[in-house]
């Protein structure tokens, strides 16, 4: 029988779905309208419409993932559930007072994010331990049972427990858990010593808390979810996109929800890498632009890059830490992305003093851009893309929508063009290149911040904006290779499909590096493996090829932000361990320019990350064609370029029409139902084995 | 959301031969390579100071010294380094500098704050031609001096720590090894020093190397006369925001507690001139400068204006020498605001973030919408330090803690928040008892603690201290005991601050500024002001006063007492039908 896997990626205006037959590799896309209501109509008729589209059988799905914002969502909306925080006496208020910060700096008007638990359900009940986990004050019971009374009566539908120093010793967390499921078996429980056992109380609670808040609501989504699946007569087993670009299964899902905060941004970083890494590219910058936002990820020798710091629902933070403590703190591992304000939608304008501006702000989906239509009134970046000749108006969404370029020329001409004394066409392309060089700034956050040479990355352009600007951020940041995805629009939902089962441990550990037993951090590893073994029991054992991931996070003593370094796999030794040291250097010489070497190396937290791999998809071999791309051509346009000062005659190639093994020369544009590509003049595209557009200098 | 004029204007704003383009991408850029030079600092610094609670800031210069872009972690560096910078430059002379040289300061009276901030400046040479100058300051734990965290009640600044003059500090790129250890040598806490002047030095160097490659790129002809378009930019539209205050003379005082020596309080007086779009401040009345540690540089009081200006402006008008043009601030060297040598100037900062509070206050009668009550009101600087119980070794700590921040017309102050200017992180309690001998006993929020009012101020919040085994040396240079913040347009005050001894036994209180040792199993409680309230607390919505009296920050008693709102005590829901007889 043929089988299918299909992956479900539920964003604001489309829930995206992309379904891969298992031996070809051959894959279809589907889109339907986003259910804002109940998300899980709009999967279910997804799934529906991908059975119809290729007349298959519920029970020939053997693979199920889906990335989803619900989590996200309910912390944004406030629609998350009724939570009750048992802490240490004398910190109750330990979530709202926070980092004790103002996100913004110069703001008299402004508040904190709603608190996760109301300061009527804070309960701080007497004990105590020291930051070396002795206990100093016996649990009190007694007052525990009183708070958890008035919870229950209170209507409290989830508990979440964080005591002081608990990280290094969970003994009275776990005797508080024990009395919850006792007295209140019906609660939602989330412990911090399980969630997030690292130390810095507020950032631990916080985790602690975001899971306990969305616990309700994720349950009974995939409660929804697998029954309707079931009723479907599908039995394939069904995963959830974490933010650290690994799948989790259901009941992962409802016990650690908070590792699915960043679930639909994660899949396409990870699309990125493994298209590009099936190109034999482990550097990868990806970059997803779409209608209201870009995003940049990094992905270094195969895998995404991660970070720990991260807020759901705050605004951008900027590298100065503004914005800082405008959301939720979760501690969990999140694919590493800067996101900036421009997207198709985002508005260009002249501020007061006179500058150019695009962006931050979105005409969005309503009203839109002026070419639209809709109302839109404020020229944004796609109806310069339209003047500039970049957008077919009767070929848009594959001509599903006529664009009014007269509309677009005299919102950019009389709003933007004249105010500044400029002509249009030289307007239009300013407009580009300040929304250009906005994104080109995130790149550079993400990586020459970060210390790489973005010269040294493949550029992955997708989501519906993505594939226009793609070039010219190479072009100016000197990326050698550009990558197009075919069906770039729904890169993400792809993206689902190639990923694999990720759980994740940590304990903090803070001894000097040099003094550390490798016996007992292996015994502690030992130890992760055996709770990730557990896990990952449950799992189709004939599927899965296991492997195991060990990080240190390391700092000189004294610093308070660490660096990642890897573990190889096998017995540790004490040469492992000053490998370890070495790397460290190495890291912070590339992340600050100097090493320390008179200090000593503190170990802070062991991080461990179990990963059960899933069978890799056959992937459809592309139609080879003859190299010359001329049955693709669909016609020419006048583009404009900068720097050339007159418009120039480009050749427009219908991407559906492309084979393998064709060679397009710049300037050209390649067009397809949901994106445009750029090549600029100097520039030319191949299509690889996979129907890929790979873009590099002619 | 920024102005924005899509209107056709006659002619084009930048002047003439400037690609509104191209002056866009500059401008971002310069601010990118002072975020980059943050970002490095930041997480290259090893104190916690430095690290987590971010009190630090950088900048670039053009060889003029005229501000280009900034980029701060704490806005109370705004005016700061805008003197520091071209001071230091005047007095080393800039043609004693080369290449790969970096100049060191903290003094006070060249332009500096108070010995803390420590400033390295670099300047930045292309073809061989000087083109200007990166800058950071960051707030260095301990500087030596009379007491751990070098704040204490000094009486002159020779008693606050190592006054360090614009000296060369880096040769060649090299740390210059005599300078430094003297430097540690008067330092507490050498570990922690070397790794923050590493971190200063990493991003200048960062910062000048950015600024090559921006200057490869565009030459340096042309990159100057877009700054000086950037420059003409900001004071324009500064300008035009100004020119929309209502003119007039808005005139308001406040107080602080004793000084620390001597009991008696200090005044402030303020007078903001607004005429056309002119706006000038005028501060020359107030107290003569004490023999205390509660002076303010001229920096520091720079600072302050220039900070509540940002707050009145548009949040994206850029900070530079275009908005420094047109602060007029008038003062009388030898006063509390402008402290002459030797005056010690250690609590420099209680009195800027007090005089925050009072431009708002003068502000109030003239632009109610733009307007805040007065906040926690203090910067609360808390440091205390000795021999380590196990170890043996010197250590020294500093924090400061959050309180309420003022109400607007608008909206209710934030609970627990830092104070205007002043924006930095907590420490985490398991990292502070992990690292410091000291135990943490309570950090809450204080019950009715908020000023009263249609908008309540936010809560203060209280932080108990002990020292398990041994008895260090604990200061307090914070204020607003005596002179709680006040509430705005009938609104009410907020409670003031308290520092007791012994909250749960035989409680004292102690005055605001002190130094002390702490005994043997002695707990100190330090409890910060709340924020005042705006608009009359009786027509508050009953339902936001008995979601406060259920969530325990408003008791029910201060409910009926103060907003005249009953809530059932039992169910705490609110009383409608009692409420509507209170309030009659």
């Amino acid at each position: 029988m043929t089988t299918f896997r299909l992956g479900i990626d539920i964003g604001g205006t489309f829930t995206d779905g992309a379904l891969v037959d298992e031996a070809t590799g051959e894959l279809s896309i589907i889109k339907v309208p986003t259910t804002p209501g109940n998300p899980a109509d709009g999967f279910m008729e997804a799934v529906g419409r991908a059975q119809r589209d290729a007349s298959i059988d519920p029970s020939s799905f053997s693979l199920l993932v889906h990335a989803t914002t619900i989590a996200t969502n309910a912390l944004i909306t406030g629609t998350f559930g009724r939570v009750g925080l048992i802490t240490t006496e004398g910190f109750r208020d330990v979530l709202e007072i926070g980092y004790q910060i103002r996100p913004r700096l110069y703001d008299i008007f402004q508040s904190k994010p709603t608190p996760l638990v109301s300061r009527r359900w804070s309960y701080g009940i007497p004990e105590r331990l020291d930051a070396r986990g002795q206990v100093l004050k016996p649990l009190d019971e007694h007052a525990l049972r009183i708070a958890l009374g008035e919870m229950k009566a209170g209507g409290i539908e989830a508990v979440v427990i964080c005591f002081l120093h608990s990280y290094i010793n969970p003994v009275h967390e776990q005797r508080a858990a024990e009395i919850v499921r006792e007295v209140f078996p019906d609660a939602y429980l989330s412990v911090s010593s399980e969630v997030c056992p690292e130390f810095r109380e507020f950032p631990r609670a916080s985790t602690a808390a975001v899971n306990a808040a969305v616990m309700p609501i994720v349950s009974r989504y995939v409660d929804d979810l697998q029954s309707r699946l079931t009723r479907l007569g599908s039995h394939a087993p069904f995963y959830i996109m974490q933010s650290n670009g690994g799948v989790m299964n259901a009941d992962a899902a409802r016990a650690k929800p908070v590792y699915m905060v960043e679930s639909g941004p994660a899949a396409g970083v990870i699309a990125a890498g493994a298209l590009a890494q099936a190109q034999g590219h482990r550097n990868v910058i990806s970059f997803d632009m779409g209608g209201t936002t870009a995003k940049v990820g990094l992905v270094i020798d195969g895998q995404p890059t991660l970070s720990t710091e991260y807020e759901v629902g705050s605004q951008t933070i900027t590298p100065m830490g503004e914005g800082k403590g405008s959301g939720y703190p979760v501690r969990t591992q999140v694919i590493d992305l800067v996101e900036v304000g421009a997207g198709g939608g985002s508005l260009a304008w002249i501020d007061a003093g006179g500058s150019l501006r695009v962006g931050p702000s979105s005409a969005g989906a309503v009203p839109g851009p002026v070419c639209y239509g809709q109302g839109g009134a404020q020229p944004t970046l796609t109806d310069t893309n339209l003047v500039l000749g970049r957008l077919d108006p009767d070929f848009f969404l594959g001509g599903e929508l006529k664009l009014d370029a007269a509309a677009a020329r005299a919102a950019l001409q009389e709003q933007i063009a004249q105010p500044l004394g400029m002509e249009l066409l030289d307007c239009a392309d300013g407009v580009l290149e300040i929304a250009n060089a906005n994104m080109m700034a995130a790149m550079r956050l993400i990586s020459v911040q970060r210390g790489y040479d973005p010269r040294e990355f493949v550029l992955v352009a997708f989501g519906g904006a993505g594939p226009l600007h793609a070039n010219a951020l190479a072009d100016a940041l000197g990326l050698p290779t550009v990558l197009i995805p075919p069906a770039p629009g729904v890169a993400s939902a792809v993206g689902l499909l190639m990923t694999d089962i990720k759980h994740e441990f940590v304990a903090t550990r803070r001894e000097l590096l040099a003094e550390v037993s490798p016996q007992e951090l292996g015994a502690t590893f030992a130890d992760f493996e055996q709770r990730a073994s557990a896990l990952l029991a449950t799992e189709r054992k004939d599927w899965l090829s296991i492997s195991l991931v060990r990080h240190l996070e390391l700092r000189y003593r004294g610093q308070s932000h660490e660096l990642q370094v890897v573990l190889p796999a096998g017995d540790l030794t004490d040469a492992e361990l000053q490998r370890a040291h070495g790397q460290f250097e190495e890291a912070h010489k590339r992340a600050y320019g100097y090493i320390a070497p008179e200090d000593p190396v503190e170990l802070v937290n062991l991080r461990f990350t179990a990963i059960g791999k899933l069978p890799k998809l056959a992937r459809k071999e592309f139609e080879q064609g003859s190299g010359d791309p001329s049955q693709a051509v669909k016609g020419t346009r006048q583009l404009w370029f900068r720097g050339k000062g007159e418009e120039i005659e480009c050749v427009v190639y219908d991407r559906y029409r492309l084979r393998g093994g064709d060679t397009l020369q710049g300037p050209a544009l390649v067009e397809e139902m949901d994106s445009n590509t750029v090549i600029l003049p100097g520039y030319g595209a191949r299509v690889d084995e996979h129907g890929n557009l790979v873009i590099s200098r002619a | 959301m920024p102005s924005q004029i899509n209107s056709p204007a006659k002619q084009p704003f930048l002047g003439d031969g400037l690609d509104p383009v191209r002056f866009e991408v500059i401008r971002n850029a310069l601010v990118a390579i002072t975020e980059e030079m943050s970002a490095t600092l930041r997480r290259a610094a090893y104190s916690t100071n430095i690290k987590t609670r971010g009190d630090f800031s950088c900048a670039f210069f053009d060889r003029q010294c005229r501000a280009v872009a900034q980029a701060f972690a704490q806005p109370s560096h705004l005016g700061s380094l805008a003197h520091i910078v071209p001071r230091s430059i005047e007095k080393y002379g800039a043609d004693n500098l080369r290449d790969g040289d970096s100049l060191l300061t903290n003094d006070p009276f060249t332009g500096g704050v108070h010995l803390n901030d420590i400033t390295l400046i670099t300047p930045l040479y292309y073809q061989q031609e000087l083109f200007g100058f990166m800058a950071n300051i960051a707030h260095h734990v301990d500087v030596g001096g009379g007491a751990p965290g070098s704040i204490g009640i000094s009486t002159e600044i020779y008693q606050e720590g190592l006054i360090i003059p614009p000296i060369l500090f880096v040769r060649d790129g090299v740390i210059e090894d005599n300078v430094f250890n003297l430097i540690r040598s008067n330092f507490r806490g050498v570990h922690e020093i070397s790794g923050d002047f590493r971190a200063q030095t990493a991003a200048n160097r960062l910062g000048a190397r950015r600024m090559q490659e921006l200057l490869g790129k565009y030459g340096a002809q042309e990159l100057r006369s877009y700054m000086d378009a950037l420059l003409d930019y900001t004071e324009r539209r500064a300008a035009q925001e100004f020119s929309q205050f209502p003119d007039g003379s808005y005139s308001a005082e406040s107080w602080m507690d004793g000084d620390g020596v001597t009991d008696e309080p200090i005044r402030f007086t303020m007078t903001v001139h607004i005429d056309q779009g002119k706006l000038a401040v005028d501060l020359s009345e107030c107290d003569p400068q004490r023999g205390s540690p509660t002076n303010a540089t001229f920096s520091q009081t720079y600072s302050a204006i220039v900070y509540v200006l940002k707050c009145l402006l548009s949040p994206d008008l850029p900070v530079n020498d275009g908005l420094y043009r047109l602060v007029d601030i008038r003062t009388r060297p030898g006063t509390i605001v402008h402290a002459q040598h030797p005056a010690a100037v250690a609590a420099g900062w209680e009195v800027a973030v007090n005089l925050c509070d009072l431009m708002f206050k003068a502000l109030a009668p003239a632009m109610p919408e733009r307007v805040v009550a007065c906040g926690k009101g203090i910067m609360c600087n808390l440091a205390f330090g000795g021999s380590h119980p196990e170890t043996g070794e010197y250590f020294t700590y500093y924090e400061t803690i959050a309180g309420g921040y003022g109400a607007t017309i608008r909206n209710d102050g934030m609970d627990a928040v830092q104070a205007h200017f002043q924006n930095t992180e907590n420490a985490p309690v398991e990292e502070t008892e992990y690292h410091y001998p000291v135990r943490i006993l309570r950090y809450e929020m204080i019950d009715d603690s908020e000023g009263a009012g249609e908008h309540r101020g936010g809560m203060g919040v209280r932080r108990d201290y002990t020292f398990p085994g041994h008895q260090p040396s604990f200061s307090i240079l914070s204020d607003r005991a005596d002179f709680p913040p006040w509430g705005l347009f009938g609104g009410g005050e907020a409670r003031p601050a308290k520092y007791i001894l012994n909250p749960d036994g035989e409680a004292r209180e102690l005055p605001s500024k002190i130094t002390f040792t702490v005994k043997k199993d002695e707990v100190l409680s330090v409890q910060t002001p709340g924020g005042g309230g705006c608009g009359d607390p009786t027509t508050r919505k009953p339902e936001q006063v008995a979601a406060d009296v259920a969530e325990g920050r408003i008791s029910l008693q201060r409910a009926q007492d103060v907003y005249r709102v009953a809530v059932d005590p039992d169910t705490l829901e609110l009383d409608a039908a009692a409420t509507a007889r209170l309030r009659g």
